[in-house]
């Protein structure tokens, strides 16, 4: 379907628009505005380099349950090689005002979040404790998935910098996954009020894209951030991995 | 479908996506945008293997379109500078290749006629001279039917062509003009 230089050759279409009319004519202007074309001297990609990007699509998602409905951009695990500095400005950027529209979101809103095992607000680094005693499963800091639009957000990969933003942070095991909740076992908390358990609610929607988003699974360890009670997503939260760790060190140290 | 289909069936139809995309956005974009979208492109037509059409291409444009249009938002957003470099600022209008008519030798005036129309009609034309997609096609790619399509091809060929005449009318514009000499 496609010669040399990537064009493709479907002609026989242009029989329904262009036959009708001044044949002659149509086949001039186009050729002339395929001399204006700034893709001409685009040389054709490396195979090797092809080769490559196909792979690593195609590894970027291994999960097989990831939704079949992905029309969104991807998270960052998902597309985020080779991006120039630029690129990564302008997506923090956009990370935070998503954040913080998400948040007003459901601020907005005007849900009350709080801890109902606690009677603290949710945001575990406000003021005072921020925890309580709730017998027999501890004191327990409440979050909330991000809102709906922050899953169709662009992403970056997360810095130290808008790391340390973040008013939440922990590596934790998760211990549950119910219908509507995602219960943590926090081992060391890099910012916010220690507790001994997190549990991540989805009050206004489903839990499923804030799993897809994270891949929270049962018994594995994370690292999650969040702020002003919400979870932040965007590869923020994430599998624990080496780098990722390190990243949370260098945004929480001196913390 | 199972791992090793999705795989298989995307193995079979990426590759001879991935010139045509590249293409489809460096005649959009800047080059590190051009990259990236294409990218998070693949990644849309790896996630949703079993959803490609029997023609996958036009469908391919339509979400690379989408993710270009989340980029660029995403800069705007941000930078409003640096969405504009990427969008005024494509790269640059090239010799006709070999076997290519050489519009008289004035890609510019092309150029600059095609920047004169609206941004809808400019896109159909581009989808329609560089992509070279017929009206059915490019129904798939903006979402419209075949016969809108089709209509608004034919618009806009006749909007470009007034242009082209406008910019014929007066002889010898050979760009000192401007100027305009007291």
């Amino acid at each position: 379907m496609t010669d040399d230089d990537g064009r493709h050759d479907d002609r026989h279409d242009d029989r329904h628009d262009d036959g009708r009319h001044d044949d002659g004519g149509d086949a001039a202007l186009r050729g002339r505005l395929r001399a204006a074309d700034p893709a001409l001297s685009l040389p054709p990609a490396d195979p090797g380099r092809v080769a490559r990007l196909l792979e690593e699509t195609m590894d970027t998602d291994r999960s097989p349950a990831a939704p079949a409905t992905a029309e969104e951009p991807p998270t960052r695990e998902t597309g985020t090689r080779g991006r120039n500095p630029l690129t990564w400005l302008v997506a923090a950027a956009a990370v935070l005002l998503i954040a913080g529209a998400a948040v007003f979101g459901l601020v907005g809103r005007d849900h009350t979040t709080t801890t109902t095992t606690t009677g603290h607000p949710p945001v575990a680094g406000g003021p005072g404790a921020g925890t309580g005693s709730t017998g027999t499963t501890g004191t327990v800091t409440e979050l909330n998935a991000p809102a709906a639009s922050a899953y169709h957000a662009r992403c970056m990969v997360p810095t130290a910098a808008a790391l340390a933003q973040q008013t939440l942070a922990f590596d934790g095991t998760v211990r549950s996954i119910t219908d509507h909740v995602v219960t943590l076992v926090p081992t060391h908390f890099y910012a916010g009020d220690a507790t001994d358990v997190v549990e991540v609610a989805a009050p206004h929607g489903s839990l499923d894209p804030l799993l897809t988003a994270i891949r929270f699974q049962q018994g594995q360890r994370y690292l999650v951030s969040a702020s002003n009670g919400t979870v932040t997503i965007c590869g923020f939260s994430a599998p624990w991995s080496r780098g990722l760790a390190t990243l949370y060190t260098r945004a929480f140290e001196g913390k | 479908m199972d791992e090793q289909t999705r795989r298989a069936r995307f193995e079979e139809i990426a590759p001879a996506l991935i010139e045509p995309l590249r293409r489809f956005l460096a005649r959009r974009t800047d080059a590190a945008t051009a990259e990236d979208v294409l990218a998070e492109t693949l990644l849309v037509c790896w996630r949703r293997v079993a959803e490609l059409p029997e023609r996958p291409l036009p469908w391919a444009y339509a979400v690379a379109r989408n993710c270009l249009a989340n980029a660029e938002r995403g800069a705007r957003r941000q930078q409003r500078l640096a969405a504009r470099i990427a969008v005024v600022d494509p790269p640059a209008a090239v010799q006709p290749g070999p076997g290519e008519r050489d519009g008289a030798g004035r890609d510019a005036e092309v150029v600059e006629a095609l920047g004169r129309l609206r941004e809808q009609d400019a896109e159909l034309l581009r989808l329609w001279a560089w992509e070279q997609l017929g009206a059915a096609e490019i129904a798939t790619v903006l979402d419209l039917t075949p016969n809108a399509a089709g209509i608004r091809l034919h618009r806009a060929r006749q909007r470009l062509r007034e242009e082209l005449r406008k910019s014929d009318l007066p002889a010898g514009h050979d760009g000192v003009q401007e100027g305009r000499a007291p």
